[in-house]
């Protein structure tokens, strides 16, 4: 490498290698920043250049290794120009095919990227969201550069900036550039670069001056510096050249962490380069301009980011800040003026002088210009590094680049800035990304960290992270600092554990706020962000934790216990039948069912199953454990008698009357548990038998009718409760005849059996009815009211059973289901539908419906599933339906539930036939006659009662299940009606309502099973049941699902990872340990 | 000079002032731990902090370590200082409860609480022990090791120094280890008045003929409460 003497060399030398460069040249680019190569780019980049020299292909194609592209949570992936396809997550073995398929200039379609919400492909890497969405004027230059060669720099019109200000000569001339181009520090605190510029430049140079590259960058779940170092060092060594000549300076320092090797690697080689072609040293491109650059590696202090604290290393003393004045630029390494940018700021530098200042400045929004680089990691689709225009809103970077959540859970907050920064609520997300707006918000811009958190983080436990690490990292000389975050770990670790107090949390407000105000640097007045910032927007998650001892998240373990446990409705604890299952006591593991569950066959299979998808084995990648099949299996198993429930004596007294409304579920769960507690029990039903949904509602083929009576029989059948049935509330009897009648409490669960209208004209036509209407019909009275081809509007469960039933009855031909929004989107259970779609019901939709089972078992029935559909005219002839007339809806922006809200398209109208249409967007409460009775509605119909106590407006009155929540699952109906027979107990017993709350963590010791090394090796996989085929069971209302062998069962329950022992083998520890003492002391 | 003013007093004083000594120069008090006339200022502590500047640019400053600057406004007692002051105290009470020095200056502050889980550490981590040894001793036998949590004074790697002269000034200096308060154990006291903080004053019949230095003494006051 030739040395460079003067302006004009640099030129042509770069005129040269632009010429040389062949734009048309096949060309494979893969990326070996430090996220591709943990996941595999030294093999790829091995392998290609392998098969390039083998298949003697040198010439014909080219290679680029370069530094990180951003999209992480593809790599490895391969790029090729001048196609521009983007085969993402490449395997070793298909690098063959996509540079056969390069050199004849066609697609590898199977390997292109694919969108995974809609699965759509893309052939140009430029049109894939993540990217489209971006302006990537520096990150876009790492595609183009091999960072370890500094040709490929100059010919991307690399040190033309530099080219430019010393032929300029005026160094005035550069610091007005830059101030008016109104760039501000990256590294986070915004300050104007331009004016620290001016404010080095004024300061005496007769001893020399520091420019100092800050690449200290230690938040957790940040490297956008890192990327840039490594993928693009000679944009720094440029971007402080033109620093070194407009302010004076003599030396430069890029201050970079130790655990950056790679970065390290790429610097030193760069800086090499730069000496040799004479762009670095003294008489720079034979000017009399002299500036070098030396590297000095930090220890991993995280403090040593801030600038006085990174003086301090550089001098090689202890890295602790110092009182700023005298700030940095007046003294600062050495006693010499010195100025600090972060790594991202001396990147921008150079586009300044490329774009024009002016330019420059129109990036972005006003005082916040250019564009900043965040790193978008968490709970997200797309992880990785993004660089957007200032002032774009979170919501933006969030779901449009990013995808938006990863699963089922919505997002609930971001976490910007690191450890010093805050969280940001998802009810805020319209908040544009810019210094000002985050510092109000109460979070920072810092260096760029972005973390998305979903419903499964908890926020506390979040703070509690962040605070576990500053107590580490604060350097320790600040009493408030090093005390105080040791102090707020200390609470907040108490509150995870369940033994925090509401006045915990005002300690910790001013405690957080009184770090803030009295500490010397940056570290440690925003070390209370974390804190501040969740008991600022979190606050009600604080308050679970605190007053209800509750972590709704899951993660706070000591408040979690086992977590298939927390998450049942009724407590269940399901870790220890299951453990039972694998010891063989099955009539132990029925006993524990039962006495957390009245109805344990009917929720053997209907449940909700909470317990599964918060199965910590489905957290760790594997699939749950089969929970509600394991307790069919019990309850198919095992005879009820062998449950005995406690009765409380009544030694003498008087019996007290209750009477419950509505004979479902809450209602019959309320009953029997009062009946144990000693009352006497009125059921009074409007029907003519008892049940509720779960009988007109959940078709047989679900839930085989023998089996509920015999479980509704079992409850009835008991001297404490007789039933009235054909007796309607409001009709038949009114709240205060049955008060006055005897009863000294009424629990109201009437359920919510009213479906929701179309609110279009027609509805009355002969052929539409109600999803209610047509499942009752049928399943109390064996109606079948479907004919011909059927539609159903809706996507929830009652939805897809009307489908399920529509399609078993005889005059049916065709059943289509209509949905507005994707099938991902459906509220139905996923098993539910995946078994419609066996049934051969037809689901038509943008998105494949994989892993939604329900859906897929309506399908197999043959109903068809029509999403981004919505009815708008019912069109009748003679009185009877013919079809309906529907607009095709397309997804817009996300609405405040997380999702994205469906918007018509317009001149989409298109026409279904049909002969029937059912109508199934959702039910509420028949509650009218309610009003009069002294109770208050909400909007809905439903009862407001006391969220706690279940108590509503009328201090006798209780009420409770779907008519309270509106329509829920059984094991929420059965849940509420045992927690109302609690209160009512309370009550009538004058005690107070509100019991303290108590943490369940699991107690009983079971032995874990002994697992060989042979089992640990093969992965067993979750045990599915067998089913009836979906062709044969499309006319019959058999059950579906069949049992599971006794082999099965024990190697399903094998699988469970007995959260469980957590607690259980501690407590047995410590009694070992006690019981040694004693014998020892004995 | 540098002109600027404390509390509404204004006040002329030589470049390089620091604030305490502008504020102690009119009288204003301002409690410090870490500060020694003849050492270099720290700003460890952070008791000395001072409200400066106006409006929303208002912030707290370590007064032992900022120098004056022309104009600049100071309030060395503003709600501000005070509730953080105390919350300053009130976790230094928390961690060296027994410290003389820390118990009569929650006293003087009226703390009457301490909310936090309670520590018996012996160091505050000021570092006038280590600045002594290295400014007037010149031995720098010491030395601040780690960082956060297990920040510690020592000799390096917990080695005999060779260059300690057992001069014992790291000793003299410390407001956190001399003075000790030793609660119940009359043959040891040196003032006796009152215990820890959980169980507060114990059998205080017994320290009848001793004299408490403090006024009044934080245990009691809080048992009060």
């Amino acid at each position: 490498m030739p040395r460079l003497t003067s302006i004009n060399e640099l030129k042509e030398l770069r005129s040269v290698l632009f010429n040389a460069a062949d734009k048309n040249k096949p060309r494979i680019v893969i990326c070996a920043g430090t996220a591709c190569q943990a996941s595999g780019s030294n093999g790829i980049i091995r392998v290609a250049k392998k098969y390039i020299i083998g298949k003697r292909l040198i010439g014909k194609v080219g290679l680029r290794v370069t530094g990180c592209h951003g999209f992480c949570e593809m790599g490895p992936f391969i790029l090729t120009e001048p196609q521009q396809a983007f085969y993402s997550q490449v395997k070793l073995s298909d690098i063959p095919r996509i540079i056969e398929a390069l050199l004849a200039n066609k697609y590898v379609e199977d390997l292109l990227y694919k969108d995974p919400n809609t699965q759509e492909k893309y052939y140009n890497r430029d049109d894939i969201p993540f990217f489209k969405n971006q302006q990537r004027s520096i990150l876009g230059m790492n595609q183009k550069i091999d960072p370890i060669r500094i040709y490929d720099y100059i010919a991307q019109e690399g040190y033309t900036a530099l080219e430019q200000v010393l032929s300029k000569q005026n160094p005035e001339w550069i610091v007005e550039q830059v101030k008016s181009s109104q760039l501000r520090g990256r590294g986070g605190g915004g300050f104007p670069t331009g004016l620290k510029w001016e404010l080095l430049a004024k300061q005496p140079g007769n001893r020399g001056k520091f420019l100092v590259c800050n690449a200290d960058e230690g938040d957790p779940g940040a490297y956008m510096d890192r990327s840039v170092l490594e993928g693009n060092p000679h944009s720094i060594i440029e971007g402080m050249l033109i620093g070194a000549y407009g302010t004076g300076a003599t030396e430069g320092i890029v201050y970079v962490r130790n655990e950056y090797p790679i970065a390290v690697k790429h610097l030193n080689i760069a800086l090499k380069q730069a000496r040799q072609l004479g762009l670095l040293g003294e008489n720079i491109l034979g000017t009399d301009f002299s500036f070098d650059i030396k590297i000095v590696k930090g220890a991993g202090a995280f403090v040593c980011g801030e600038e006085t604290a990174l003086i301090r290393s550089v001098e090689g003393k202890m890295g602790e800040p110092h009182q700023r004045p005298p700030f940095p630029v007046q003294k600062g390494i050495d006693g010499k003026p010195t100025a600090i940018n972060n790594v991202e700021t001396w990147a921008n530098i150079p586009l300044i002088f490329r774009l024009g200042a002016k330019k420059f400045a129109d990036i972005g929004t006003e005082r916040n210009s250019g564009t900043k680089i965040f790193s978008l990691v968490g709970k997200i689709k797309n992880t990785g590094l993004v660089e957007v225009p200032m002032g774009i809103s979170i919501k933006d970077i969030v779901y449009d680049i990013g995808g938006g959540p990863v699963g089922k859970a919505k997002i609930k907050a971001v976490q910007t800035g690191g450890p010093s920064g805050g969280c940001i609520p998802a009810k805020q997300f319209d908040l544009p990304v810019d210094y000002d707006s985050l510092t109000k918000a109460g979070s920072i811009m810092g260096s760029g960290g972005m973390i998305v958190m979903d419903e499964n983080t908890c926020m506390v436990d979040v703070a509690k992270y962040f605070m576990n690490f500053l107590k580490d990292e604060s350097c320790g000389k600040c009493f408030t600092c090093r005390k105080g975050t040791q102090r707020m770990h200390e609470i907040l670790d108490d509150i995870s554990k369940g033994k925090g107090t509401l006045e915990h949390l005002d300690l910790l407000k001013e405690l957080a706020e009184a770090v803030k105000d009295t500490t010397m640097c940056g570290l440690g007045q925003t070390a209370s962000n974390p804190v501040l910032s969740t008991l600022h927007y979190f606050q009600d998650e604080y308050h679970q934790h605190v007053v209800d001892k509750k972590c709704n998240s899951f993660v706070c373990k000591e408040l979690v216990g086992a977590p298939c446990q927390a998450a049942c409705p009724l407590g269940t604890e399901v870790w220890r039948y299951v453990a039972l299952i694998e010891k063989g006591k099955y009539e132990e593991a029925y006993r524990v069912i039962r006495e957390a569950n009245p109805f344990p066959s009917a929720c053997a299979r209907v449940c909700g199953r909470n317990c599964e998808s918060r199965c910590n084995l489905a957290a760790s990648g594997d699939e749950a454990i089969a929970i509600r099949i394991l307790k069919r299996f019990i309850t198919d198993r095992i005879s009820p008698s062998v449950y005995k429930p406690v009765r409380t004596k009544l030694n003498g007294q008087k019996q007290r009357k209750v009477a419950v409304v509505g004979a479902g579920p809450a209602g019959l769960s309320a009953a029997h548990y009062l009946s144990l507690l000693g009352y006497g029990v009125t059921i009074i039903e409007a029907g003519k038998e008892p049940g509720g949904m779960l009988l007109s509602c959940i078709p047989a083929y679900r839930l085989p009718r023998d089996v509920a009576h015999k479980e509704i029989e079992l409850l009835l059948n008991d001297e404490n409760i007789d039933v009235r049935f054909n007796t309607a509330l409001g009709k038949d009897v009114t709240i205060d005849e049955l008060l006055k009648g005897g009863y000294n409490a009424v629990f109201l669960a009437i359920g919510a059996d009213k479906s929701w209208g179309l609110d279009l004209e027609g509805e009355d036509t002969k052929g539409v009815y109600s999803s209610m209407d047509f499942l009752k019909a049928f399943n109390l009275r064996g109606e079948e009211l479907a004919k011909g081809h059927v539609g159903i509007v809706g996507g929830g469960n009652s939805a897809v059973d009307a489908a399920r039933v529509a399609i078993r009855q005889k005059a049916v031909k065709s059943v289509t289901m209509l949905y507005r929004r994707t099938s991902q989107e459906m509220p139905a259970y996923a098993d539910e539908v995946e078994a419609a779609i066996e049934e051969g019901i037809r689901l038509e939709t943008l998105v494949s419906p994989v892993g939604i089972r329900y859906i897929k078992a309506a399908q197999a029935e043959g109903v068809k599933i029509e999403t981004f559909v919505q009815p708008v005219k019912i069109d009748a002839k003679h009185g009877h339906l013919v079809d309906i007339k529907c607009v095709r809806n397309k997804l817009g922006d996300v609405d405040s539930s997380g999702r994205r809200k469906p918007v018509p398209i317009p001149g989409s109208e298109f026409t279904i036939a049909l002969d029937t249409l059912i109508v199934a967007i959702g039910e509420h409460p028949d509650s009218d006659c309610l009003t009069s009775m002294g109770l208050e509605l909400d909007k809905g119909g439903r009862v407001k009662v006391d969220a706690k106590t279940l108590r509503t407006g009328r201090q006798e009155v209780f009420a409770g299940g779907d008519l309270v929540t509106g329509p829920n699952t059984v094991v929420e109906a059965i849940a509420a009606g045992k927690r109302a027979a609690q209160v009512i107990d309370r009550y009538l017993q004058g005690k107070e309502l509100v019991e303290l709350p108590k943490i369940k963590l699991p107690e009983i010791f079971i032995e874990p099973a002994v697992v060989s090394e042979e089992e640990l090796e093969n992965v067993v996989k979750r045990a599915e049941p067998a089913a009836i085929p979906a062709e044969s069971r499309k006319k019959s209302f058999a059950e579906v699902e069949l049992s599971l062998s006794d082999e099965q069962a024990k190697r399903e329950a094998r699988r469970c990872l007995r959260c469980d022992l957590e607690f259980t083998q501690r407590a047995k520890n410590e009694e070992a340990k006690y019981a040694a003492v004693e014998d020892t002391s004995a | 000079m540098i002109t600027l003013k404390i509390n509404g007093l204004e006040v002329s004083v030589e470049k390089g002032t620091t604030i305490l000594e502008a504020a102690r120069f009119l009288g204003f008090p301002i409690p410090t731990l870490c500060h020694m006339d003849g050492l270099t200022p720290y700003g460890a502590c952070r008791l000395c902090v001072v409200e400066i500047g106006d409006g929303p640019r208002a912030k707290l400053v370590s007064s032992c370590t900022y120098p004056v600057e022309e104009g600049l406004k100071v309030r060395t007692a503003s709600s501000r200082v005070l509730k953080a002051r105390k919350m300053i105290l009130e976790l230094l009470l928390a961690s060296c409860p027994q410290s003389k020095t820390i118990q009569d200056l929650a006293s003087a502050h009226g703390i009457r609480q301490q909310r936090f889980k309670q520590e018996y550490d012996d160091c505050i981590l000021c570092g006038l022990c280590v600045r002594v040894c290295q400014e007037q001793m010149m031995a720098k036998a010491i030395g601040f090791r780690n960082r956060g949590e297990k920040r510690s004074i020592g000799t390096p790697f917990d080695v005999k120094s060779d260059v300690c002269r057992l001069c014992g000034g790291c000793m003299y200096v410390c407001p956190a280890c001399q003075l000790r308060c030793t609660y119940n154990e009359p043959e040891k006291a040196i003032c006796g008045g009152c215990a820890n903080l959980t169980p507060p004053c114990v059998q205080k019949e017994q320290f009848d003929d001793m004299m408490c230095y403090m006024s009044p003494c934080v245990a009691c006051e809080i048992k009060k409460d």
